[in-house]
């Protein structure tokens, strides 16, 4: 058993409930089996059977995130609350820093947009942070629209590459080969992940705001942006955050529109295809104000013991169990 | 054709023509969008590195190889000289284009390459490799503190750090990725 990995976890965890208690907020726990998800095209999800011989069986799934969950309690008026949950996510390459079952921090601050949320995320890692935890991961956090680290690390301007014709031939006068057609949010991120997140600096934490809108997601769209940001630490996607979204009309068409995705990828190829429930838009109108962060909690973990792989800070990582 | 995400480290890939071995493959997810590999390939007949970001659905050129087992016989400082154990005829293959490797292969061991139109594009070292401990240094009389090294050579000329304990003439396990030590070897 490696026990520093046991010890650096436990020692997190309890820093972290002290933390958010200490500020007020609820501790909850949802559930890791639903009968319905939220669709999201590109995270493959793990399905199940609920079996009993006396009433109907019926499909379910393992949770890819408790934001599901976790909104219909806002929505009833829970306050602030903030969870550690077990979440998963089928077809994830193994090590490195991906495990298909990992452990993610999610709170949510009743009355924040996603930028006090990063006041917040920042004064909580600190507060939190474990001995020896490295000065790349206590530094201040450095802010950036994506709209200018794209400028500053592949040299284009996106608000002028509006449309999938000219942002293809942007990647492809930046040496990217771009098959065609190609939705502009996929030649997007070839160039992000080509230049951006290789790009950025390791030596502090960087928080990237204001993904492209063409991005589909639950955040509020504003202007050619949505209003959300991920964080970087060591060059690690660490966490995500939105501006929640409130109009149950906008989140009805996302339904529809990342299902219709969803659907079309997992067709014919035996992956899981997760009943949605449009009902959840309803439960959305009736949000307070909140902005919401999802941190990976193993990742962290990595950052803050120096752990180059996420098998180190995991006492049975996936990749050996098999 | 294959999937970009089919790719693993060793995979022959036809690029513009020109056969490449992958050497290095991480996939990378961003928060929201379609999963990438990124890839670093090597041409095994020029030594040209390429750096490649691409999605896991993007499809790709893989080549046909087939898999033979040579016997490495010498090296004379440019080229390994390889036998086919099967047909018994004798190929040259620059060891600039496998960097180290003289310090990992035992003279007279049997390896399997990957082969390509007559080329040897990959040669495969075991992870674990026993070897024998050709010179070692003395450990110093009265060093007792727990987790002392010392480096010791092994047959093949490669140095590696080990416990005080190993001696000249016995043999340790290596770890040839890392080159680091793993165990003694009894016998």
């Amino acid at each position: 058993m490696d026990r520093n990995a046991a010890l650096s976890r436990s020692r997190l965890y309890a820093g972290i409930r002290r933390y958010f208690t200490g500020k007020g907020y609820l501790e909850v726990e949802t559930p890791t089996l639903s009968p319905d998800l939220i669709p999201e095209a590109t995270i493959d999800n793990f399905g199940t059977w609920f079996v009993n011989e006396f009433a109907t069986s019926r499909e379910m799934y393992m949770i890819p995130s408790p934001e599901i969950f976790i909104k219909k309690l806002l929505a009833d008026g829970s306050g602030s609350v903030f969870e550690i949950s077990k979440c998963f996510r089928n077809c994830e390459q193994l090590g490195q820093v991906h495990n298909p079952e990992f452990s993610m921090l999610e709170y949510y601050t009743v009355g924040f947009d996603e930028k006090d949320s990063i006041a917040l995320t920042q004064d909580m890692i600190r507060a939190t942070a474990l001995e020896g935890c490295p000065q790349s991961v206590l530094a201040d956090f450095e802010v950036m629209t994506v709209h200018d680290a794209v400028q500053r690390y592949a040299g284009i301007d996106i608000d002028l590459l509006q449309n999938p014709r000219d942002l293809r031939k942007a990647a492809e006068d930046l040496g990217l080969p771009v098959p065609s057609p190609e939705p502009w949010d996929d030649t997007f991120n070839r160039i992000f992940i080509n230049f951006v997140e290789t790009g950025i600096p390791k030596d502090h934490p960087v928080c990237l705001t204001d993904y492209p809108k063409q991005i589909e997601c639950l955040a509020v769209a504003q202007g050619n942006y949505r209003r959300r940001w991920e964080l970087y630490i060591n060059g690690i996607e660490i966490a995500n955050c939105y501006l929640e979204e409130t109009d149950p009309d906008i989140a009805a068409d996302y339904y529809r529109t990342e299902y219709r995705k969803l659907v079309e990828l997992r067709s014919g190829n035996g992956k899981t295809i997760p009943d949605t429930d449009e009902s959840f838009c309803d439960v959305l109108a009736r949000l307070p104000k909140c902005s919401g962060v999802a941190i990976g909690l193993d990742r962290l973990l990595m950052v803050e013991t120096g752990a180059k792989d996420i098998d180190d800070v995991l006492l049975f990582p996936f990749s050996r169990m098999l | 054709m294959i999937k970009a995400g089919q790719i693993d480290k060793g995979t022959a890939l036809l690029i513009k023509g020109q056969p490449f071995i992958c050497v290095e493959r991480e996939f990378v997810n961003p928060g929201k969008g379609s999963a990438f590999v990124r890839l670093k390939l090597k041409s095994p007949s020029t030594g040209q590195v390429l750096q490649e970001t691409i999605k896991s659905q993007d499809s790709v050129e893989d080549i046909n190889v087939e898999m033979v087992d040579y016997q490495y016989m010498y090296n004379d400082g440019e080229n390994f000289h390889m036998m086919n154990v099967d047909s018994y005829d004798q190929i040259e293959v620059p060891m600039a284009n496998f960097e180290g490797y003289e310090l990992l292969m035992k003279d007279g061991e049997t390896y399997r390459c990957t082969v390509y139109n007559d080329e040897i594009l990959d040669i495969q070292i075991p992870s674990k490799v026993v070897y024998l401990v050709a010179e070692a240094e003395e450990a110093i009389k009265g060093d007792t503190v727990q987790g002392a090294t010392k480096f010791v050579t092994t047959e093949t000329g490669l140095r590696v750090r080990v416990p005080i304990f190993i001696k000249q003439g016995e043999k340790i396990r290596v770890n040839t990725e890392t080159r680091e030590y793993l165990e003694r070897v009894n016998g």
